[in-house]
């Protein structure tokens, strides 16, 4: 095994910037200076990944309001009001979307998603999406009688975001699947069915497209759902070792597996050793594949700093877990 | 409460531009101008005096003290004159917001940095770097003040513990035992920084508070329905009960925004929480807009029949106004909109209401409330709400007698 680390989601603002947005919220600072700022930012994440040795560049998502955001404003047939759902169990906010018609896509600047503009072309660009399941799961639904026919369309308009998305020269794209394995919002488990329609709807999302592809859970136990995971037409599968319980898996497989090892909801900064160590742990269980080190979820929840000490920490522990062998 | 239908409020109010720029910096005649038109809508008749003092007032503390003392017959002024029968602590001027009021107060939390609420509007989030204690009183010096100045019947709205340390991180409180798995040295950990929190911090607050006279204290756990799974839900239920032992005064709870099944989750617990006899709960927020008093039309409050299946004997603060932006249909006869806001009717908080102890099954148990503090309005909508929720519960009132 020869592990990498990977960011993804939304990185934090540095209070530099959140300074700016509360200013620009206010009406005292212009939106040309924030925007300034965020690619300040966005190269801040760069220089950090690239001092730390990362291979596949996340640009951090600065400017993405939520998780959802850039995907509803590329759609039709969803829109935002004012509804704020919380996110998960964390103290944040998302705006929740509405599926009030049939899902299409509509024009949209691949910039929206992600400034290739600012990131090295010698390195990988990866971009994270929500993922079909977790994207329904999430938003209102007042089009669709039924839910495969709704995933099928949201999956159909992920793909063709994708492409467009490839186009601009994204070679990875995680599809964070939360809902998959966090569901105490519901009063019902994940049946068989609605699995077979999320991963179905998972299938058609990447179906074709000739890039490379993790899906991502987090905030809940994925042991039961991990074979039927690991069967998806992606390369890597991630996990939350927060909340997963990999005491007794046994993992034969080709893929990658992306250990959701440093956590998004903790301030603590995992040090490098304690990284390497638990993977080392992980990694007897997997037989035949390989390993990725990656946030548990976003790192949003975090202030940036603590989120920089973990990202280098992250990219620390591939070095030992590599001297370790 | 004698009459039926009381209507309180139960969380904070804007801050005049006035009171914010008077904490960090001297302020000016210019700067006061809104606080005397004001002073003059909310009757302030000292007002000239007090402005005198605070402009004269060089040292920082000093204005502060005159500020936050000002503000706060502002807030009580305002509710008194909207007719409300319980003005809280006068909007909580005195407070920084729910969280960060408190961490302030807290020896071993350190504040790291803002983390993202939503959009541009964030939190600074703190982390237990030792054995937290409490550093000094939190809300004491507000409440004497709203108890020198207000006229009406008060309650003293704190944050719970559960929320303040699920907003925080553990750091120091680390779980302890090797041997269990992340997740279970987790939940052991926020168990240690939350018996920690209620015993080092609230209880100390809460007995100031009672020796000071405070008879109603409300408990502010928004994070609770956030968690509704079982280990966090016996673990919200326990450090209340360690919150309240002892105490001889009358607790409510105040939860907002749950998540799609948390309410539902709550109802199960809530009559495992010693002591407290008032749920203050959210529902216009989820409501339609049209009139009417069946199930229905009042979809919102369909969680109400929860807390009744499960046993809740209390009593119930209702949410009937919204305290969010608003878009969507308003129909005649319900309200209207003005700008971002819904200005709802006396009439629809009237359905509301009706609709509410029905479902309870005694309107003896129903008081009328925003769903939540309206610091998010301005003081002209925010007295719009209120001036129709007060009507509101009049009309509720005449149709149930």
């Amino acid at each position: 095994m020869s592990p990498k680390a990977q960011l993804g989601g939304i990185y934090p603002r540095s209070e530099q910037l959140i300074e700016l947005t509360r200013s620009y919220d206010r009406s005292k600072t212009d939106l040309d200076t924030v925007k300034r700022h965020v690619e300040t930012d966005t190269l801040e994440l760069v220089k950090l990944q690239d001092d730390s040795g990362f291979e596949t560049f996340s640009d951090g998502a600065f400017a993405w309001q939520d998780q959802l955001r850039p995907v509803v404003e590329s759609l039709d047939g969803v829109t935002t009001g004012t509804r704020y759902d919380r996110w998960f169990d964390t103290n944040t906010f998302y705006k929740k979307p509405t599926i009030a018609g049939k899902i299409g896509v509509h024009a949209f600047e691949p910039k929206n998603f992600i400034r290739t503009d600012l990131l090295p072309r010698t390195k990988g660009w990866k971009v994270t999406l929500p993922g079909p399941y977790t994207f329904s799961e999430l938003s209102e639904n007042l089009n669709y009688t039924s839910q495969s026919d709704l995933l099928s369309d949201i999956a159909a308009a992920e793909h063709e975001i994708i492409k467009r998305l490839k186009d601009a020269g994204v070679s990875r794209f995680q599809l964070s699947e939360p809902c998959l394995v966090y569901r105490p919002y519901r009063e019902q488990a994940l049946g068989r069915n609605e699995l077979d329609n999320a991963l179905a709807a998972l299938r058609e999302t990447v179906d074709g497209i000739q890039a490379k592809f993790s899906v991502h859970t987090y905030f809940g136990d994925a042991t039961t759902i991990l074979p039927d995971l690991l069967k998806l037409p992606v390369d890597t599968i991630g996990i939350d070792l927060f909340e997963t319980d990999y005491s007794k898996l046994k993992i034969e497989t080709t893929k990658k597996l992306a250990l959701g090892i440093i956590d998004g909801r903790e301030s603590n900064a995992e040090n490098p050793e304690w990284i390497a160590e638990t993977a080392t742990r992980v990694s007897k269980h997997i037989i035949g594949g390989d390993i990725v080190l990656v946030p548990n979820s976003d790192l949003k929840f975090v202030p940036r700093r603590v989120a920089d000490v973990k990202a280098r920490a992250l990219a620390d522990a591939t070095r030992l877990f590599e001297e370790a062998r | 409460m004698s009459k039926l239908y009381p209507v309180q409020e139960i969380g904070s109010l804007a801050k005049p531009r006035w009171r914010t720029k008077g904490l960090t910096q001297p302020l000016s005649s210019k700067d006061l101008v809104e606080a005397e038109e004001w002073a003059q809508r909310l009757g302030i008749p000292d007002f000239q005096d007090r402005a005198k003092q605070l402009l004269a007032a060089q040292e920082q503390n000093n204005r502060v003290r005159e500020l936050l003392e000002l503000s706060t017959i502002y807030g009580l002024r305002l509710f008194e004159q909207t007719g409300l029968d319980n003005v809280g602590v006068g909007g909580e001027q005195q407070r920084v917001e729910m969280y960060e009021h408190v961490i302030r107060g807290v020896e071993g939390m350190r504040v790291l940095g803002h983390v993202q609420s939503f959009d541009y509007k964030y939190f600074n989030k703190a982390v237990a770097e030792s054995k937290i204690h409490r550093k000094h009183p939190i809300y004491l010096q507000e409440f004497l003040d709203v108890k020198k100045n207000a006229k009406g019947e008060l309650n003293v709205p704190i944050t719970g513990p559960y929320t303040l340390v699920d907003w925080s991180f553990s750091g120091h409180y680390s779980g302890g035992r090797t041997g269990l798995s992340l997740k279970k040295q987790k939940q052991e950990a926020k168990r240690e920084f939350l018996l920690d929190f209620v015993e080092q911090v609230i209880r100390p607050e809460i007995r100031d508070l009672v020796d000071a006279g405070a008879e109603w204290i409300q408990i502010d756990e928004p994070a609770i329905t956030t968690h509704p799974e079982p280990a966090d839900m016996d673990l919200f239920v326990e450090g209340w009960n360690e919150t309240v032992r002892g105490f001889n005064c009358k607790f409510s709870d105040h939860t907002c925004y749950p998540s799609e099944i948390g309410y539902k989750v709550l109802a199960q617990y809530a009559p495992k929480l010693d002591k407290c006899t008032h749920l203050a709960l959210e529902f216009a927020n989820r409501d339609g807009t049209s009139l009417g008093i069946d199930a229905k039309h009042r979809e919102g409050y369909r969680d109400l029949e929860y807390f009744i299946q499960n046993g809740y004997d209390g009593e119930f603060g209702v949410g009937v106004v919204h305290v969010h932006d608003f878009s969507g249909h308003v129909p005649s006869g319900s309200g209207k909109e003005a700008g971002r806001n819904i200005l709802e009717s006396p009439e629809l908080v009237r359905d509301r209401l009706l609709y509410a102890a029905e479902v309870v099954g005694d309107p003896a148990k129903i008081w009328a409330n925003p769903d939540c503090g309206l610091r998010t309005r301005t003081w002209e909508v925010t007295l719009a709400k209120l001036i129709s929720t007060v009507k509101g519960a009049e009309l509720a009132r005449e149709a149930t007698q």
